[in-house]
């Protein structure tokens, strides 16, 4: 467990539906590093970020941001909270009623008085930041799912939050983009000390980028460490995630009946 | 069974009547944070109100046409033809034109409102605003809710007078009536308390709260698929036409 976590999950239990999707759960997210959280798909990773801004709360635990326990917050201090977090939604979540322009420069007219001219330099250094300052006058529909996802990127980072977590950031994502998303998520993290979360499954994109890694499954986190290292750990579950292999600790099939009763078959196993 | 069934369809109505309550109370409450987005209220007061205007003027003409044309028919069998002005007013203030114009709104207004939050939360455009510490209730709802109150007696009014100005064109231009019995007799009879102010103004405000209220509350809580903002867009009109006309027997019970 680290010392200077900026986010500490203790015992976090979440049941959805009947699923256990968190099982007790501890993690630690250090301060001004680059952590990624990886796992096999539906197992909670968007959920977990969800969890640290406040945005579901668990049946169970402690998860603590800056030394604030996000689910016993009010909806004041919360808001408080997450004008310190950036968040890159998965489908990029911009405003269709505005210009990829007014989506970036949404949160500091929402919480700041700044003159027009300044509102106006610091969208366009952060568009240019994503390599689209001159897309700052087309419609959310004119983009690509690449460009709308570096759209959302300018806005989660347009008040250089101190953590931004990002969701699937490098999906859609051409090999150019790519690059140049991880060099900002580098340099952001570098110049300015922002600790970042990734929830991703490109594994070469996370070993470039990434300081950490979390590795979660059933509920749990069943491996963790440097990315370099991590792959080739000799557990199990990193063996079978990072290998791809359908044979392993983590299910490929969702938990079903038996196949041959299914079909109708005589002699399935009832 | 059937009986479990039954209980079911009373409990899930309760409680979305119960919820749509408590929503009132959310969006009441941000209505004072909301006045900080009033660019954001007037544009929704031009979507909602000024947009509705070709089809509610539209109607109202018409509904005052065909209703000179009717009354016309009966009063001709009593000698009463002169009276016909006055009965055209008079259904169209008490009446038509609030329940029409609620009616028109819902379908017009309503929907879209339902349709336009209900993507807003299909697209997690509401859950980007709530990370963005942006209240939504505050920024979308709110706005919406109180376009949608300020609009509909405005449309009232507008379809009011066009249903008058129909039943003139039908009555005076086309079937003969005297121009000056028409409006003397109008004048005389239509009391601006019980039919204008309560006629046609207190009914259209409860109205825009109720149809207001259905359409965003069927928005934010539809479920995030194309299949729930459609079900949820058809409830904003089916609910809504259900609310006004039976507000609508409350209100006149109360009022006549």
């Amino acid at each position: 467990m680290t010392d200077d976590a900026i986010v500490r999950i203790r015992g976090l239990t979440t049941v959805l539906n009947g699923k256990t999707i968190f099982d007790n759960l501890d993690l630690d997210i250090p301060r001004g590093k680059v952590t990624a959280i990886m796992g096999p798909s539906g197992t909670g990773k968007t959920t977990l970020l969800k969890h640290i801004t406040g945005q579901m709360r668990g049946d169970a635990g402690t998860i603590e941001v800056d030394g604030q326990n996000v689910p016993s917050l009010s909806r004041e201090k919360l808001f408080e909270l997450r004008e310190r977090i950036g968040y890159l939604f998965q489908n990029s979540a911009l405003l269709t009623d505005f210009d990829v322009f007014e989506n970036v420069a949404f949160p500091l007219r929402q919480h700041t008085a700044l003159p027009e001219e300044l509102i106006r330099n610091i969208v366009l250094n952060k568009l240019e930041a994503v390599g689209l300052r001159g897309a700052a006058r087309l419609s959310p529909t004119e983009l690509s799912g690449g460009m709308a996802r570096r759209v959302a990127l300018a806005r989660a980072i347009v008040f250089d939050p101190a953590l931004i977590l990002y969701d699937e950031p490098f999906v859609g994502l051409d090999p150019i983009s790519l690059n140049q998303v991880l060099l900002l998520i580098r340099t952001l993290n570098h110049t300015l000390g922002i600790t970042s979360v990734l929830v991703a499954h490109e594994l070469a994109a996370v070993q470039k980028v990434a300081d950490h890694v979390y590795l979660i499954a059933n509920g749990k986190v069943v491996a963790q460490g440097a990315p370099a290292t991590l792959a080739s750990d000799g557990s199990p579950w990193t063996a079978q995630f990072f290998g791809g292999k359908i044979d392993g600790p983590v299910p490929f099939q969702y938990p079903a009946g038996d196949y041959a009763t299914a079909l109708g078959f005589p002699g399935g196993k009832a | 069974m059937t009986t479990a069934r039954n209980d079911n369809v009373v409990v899930r109505s309760l409680t979305q009547i119960g919820a749509c309550g408590i929503f009132l109370l959310t969006i009441l409450a941000a209505i004072p944070r909301s006045f900080r987005h009033g660019r954001e209220t007037i544009r929704q007061i031009w979507f909602v109100g000024a947009m509705s205007l070709t089809i509610v003027m539209t109607c109202g003409l018409f509904v005052g046409m065909v209703l000179g044309l009717q009354l016309y028919d009966v009063l001709s069998i009593f000698g009463g033809t002169s009276a016909t002005g006055t009965v055209v007013a008079i259904a169209i203030y008490r009446e038509l034109g609030p329940v029409v114009t609620a009616l028109l709104f819902a379908g017009r207004a309503g929907t879209s409102v339902t349709a336009e939050i209900g993507l807003m939360r299909a697209t997690d455009q509401l859950d980007a605003m709530e990370m963005m510490a942006v209240d939504p209730i505050a920024y979308v709802i709110a706005p919406r809710f109180l376009a949608g109150v300020v609009a509909l007696p405005l449309l009232a009014v507008v379809f009011c007078a066009m249903g008058v100005f129909g039943g003139h064109l039908v009555g005076v231009t086309w079937l003969g009536i005297d121009n000056g019995t028409f409006w003397s007799n109008m004048t005389a009879t239509v009391d601006v308390h019980k039919d204008i102010i309560d006629g046609v103004l207190l009914k259209s405000i409860a109205f825009g709260i109720v149809v207001s209220l259905i359409a965003v509350f069927q928005g934010y809580t539809t479920p995030p698929t194309s299949e729930g903002v459609a079900y949820a867009t058809t409830r904003t009109v089916v609910a809504s036409s259900i609310a006004i006309l039976a507000l609508d027997f409350v209100l006149t019970s109360f009022l006549i």
